[in-house]
């Protein structure tokens, strides 16, 4: 079996993250490896979620913003 | 405009402009700084012997460097208030210290060189942001010979030609003074174009069947092409229009226009611009020689758009225009509380468009005023007071300002009014002493073992 990374992607809500909905609404396929977290502001994201999200079990983070 | 300045609840500042702007939805202060127009407004009658009397002569910019006007000059014919203003970069008294014909001359004594910058700050509760447009210079398009060939002209150098009261009185004429025989109409200059914008410019394609329409009115034998990739004639009574113009041997030729050349191959050439376009009709490339060609330039944003929108906090799309907080459900409100927007700075839009827009900003001011309260964000940030150190790092951290320093309890306060929620200052605060309301600390962990699971 291949290796499928989980990523958890720290997202905007102005930006990334509404591109992310875009992207569903216009019908559009991501690979579901992206694990999304809606964030107000890329600025919310405080080191200790990164550290939480690898101590979870995350192979990589993904701050968008 | 005229019955705008003379309404009682309209405060009309011309010749002003916008230095600084604080507060939020509801309690803005907008500082404004009104530019000594060298002419006392309360003493000038508008009679206009100081523009007669004025020896200086200097290329009208209305006009596009069509006309001429003097250096104490009122913009246009229907300017509002229709009180000239000294041009201080040509005027003969500014630059050698002598002359004062004006000063001579003015019956009311309204002439007044002291004049100064007056800055004054008013309270507001909403804004309206109608910047408008520039019109895209098509100089950088060189094979367009625009700059180059004098017989090149861009829509509104040829909008300001037709105009009765404009520099020719509403002749078309070339540069030699003569009649034009042919004129080729090149659409999209500037957009639909990779190397420009992208983006379609929405009026062009209208304005250039009027300037066929009024080219066949004042030159009934002429030849008239115009090379276009779409007609988008979307609005009403547009497309009927369009027929018309068909009606009225307007050559629609299919296919944008590559070049405009001087070099004649064929006899009926010489003397002439040939344009070079494909006839995607047909299939053929074609060279159509013609003594005028009108290029229908773009709408692009302002030159100074950053600067506008760094003053009004507005966010602006990919193209540069101003960003409105949703494109079908908000298409006026912005991402500022009580900032609005209009007209072109928004995007390419036409006069009817325009209007629509700036009665629903309008209305939009009118419902926040009508209510008398503001309806605020949900998600905004605490500061818990017993937490907070007073350390000061989140106030250099708000990007809206919304933190501010209480002197007497020595801790953060955040204006409720102000935050967006974003929460960067709840990320940064080294007490924890900042809460972000609906994504706090624990929430958010909470997702990312969520999400892990």
């Amino acid at each position: 079996m291949s290796f499928e990374p989980k990523i958890v992607g720290f997202l905007c809500n102005w930006c990334s993250y509404a591109g992310a909905d875009l992207a569903g609404t216009s019908r559009k396929k991501y690979a579901p490896n992206v694990r999304v977290v809606r964030v107000m502001c890329s600025g919310r994201v405080d080191p200790t979620f990164v550290v939480k999200a690898f101590q979870s079990g995350a192979d990589g983070v993904l701050v968008c913003g | 405009m005229a019955s705008v300045r003379s309404h009682e609840n309209i405060e009309m500042m011309t010749y002003s402009e916008v230095l600084g702007v604080s507060g939020y939805v509801g309690n803005f202060k907008v500082k404004i700084g009104k530019k000594p127009r060298y002419v006392n407004e309360d003493k000038c009658t508008g009679c206009g012997v100081c523009r007669d009397k004025c020896p200086i002569k200097v290329n009208n910019e209305f006009d596009v460097g069509l006309g001429i006007r003097k250096a104490i000059y009122t913009p246009f014919p229907q300017a509002v208030p229709n009180i000239p203003v000294i041009d201080k970069e040509h005027c003969t008294y500014f630059l050698k210290g002598k002359c004062r014909a004006c000063e001579k001359f003015c019956e009311a004594k309204a002439i007044d060189f002291e004049q100064k910058e007056r800055i004054t700050e008013v309270d507001v509760g909403s804004i309206i942001v109608t910047t408008g447009f520039d019109s895209f210079d098509p100089t950088p398009m060189t094979a367009y010979g625009y700059g180059r060939y004098p017989n090149v002209y861009t829509g509104l150098e040829f909008e300001r030609m037709s105009n009765a009261s404009g520099p020719t009185n509403g002749k078309i004429v070339l540069k030699d003074g003569s009649t034009p025989k042919n004129v080729a109409i090149l659409h999209c200059m500037g957009s639909r174009d990779k190397n420009y914008h992208e983006y379609c410019s929405r009026v062009c394609c209208m304005y250039s069947l009027k300037f066929s329409h009024i080219i066949r009115e004042k030159i009934p034998d002429a030849y008239i092409y115009q090379m276009y990739i779409d007609m988008r004639c979307f609005g009403k009574g547009y497309e009927e229009f369009y027929n018309r113009l068909q009606e009225e041997r307007v050559r629609f030729i299919r296919g944008r226009a590559g070049e405009v050349s001087d070099i004649a191959e064929k006899p009926d050439e010489v003397g002439k611009l040939i344009v070079l376009c494909e006839d995607t009709l047909i299939g053929r490339q074609r060279r159509i020689p013609v003594d005028m060609v009108i290029l229908s330039t773009a709408i692009e944003p302002r030159s100074d758009v950053s600067a506008v929108a760094k003053l009004f906090s507005l966010s602006r799309t990919a193209d540069g225009f101003f960003l409105e907080k949703h494109p079908k459900l908000d298409p006026v409100a912005t991402n500022t509380d009580g900032v609005f927007i209009a007209g072109c700075c928004q995007g390419p839009k036409d006069i009817p468009d325009t209007v629509a827009q700036a009665s629903a900003a309008a209305a939009r001011v009118l419902s926040v005023i009508s209510k008398g309260k503001v309806e605020i964000e949900a998600t905004t940030s605490i500061v818990d007071d017993k937490l907070c150190s007073g350390c000061k790092t989140c106030i250099d951290l708000c990007p809206y300002k919304a933190i501010t320093f209480e002197e007497a309890k020595k801790i953060a306060a955040i204006n409720e009014a102000l935050c967006k929620g974003c929460g960067t200052c709840a990320a940064a605060c080294p007490a924890g002493a900042i809460v972000s309301k609906h994504f706090t600390t624990e929430q958010i962990l909470a997702q990312v073992e969520g999400v892990l699971i």
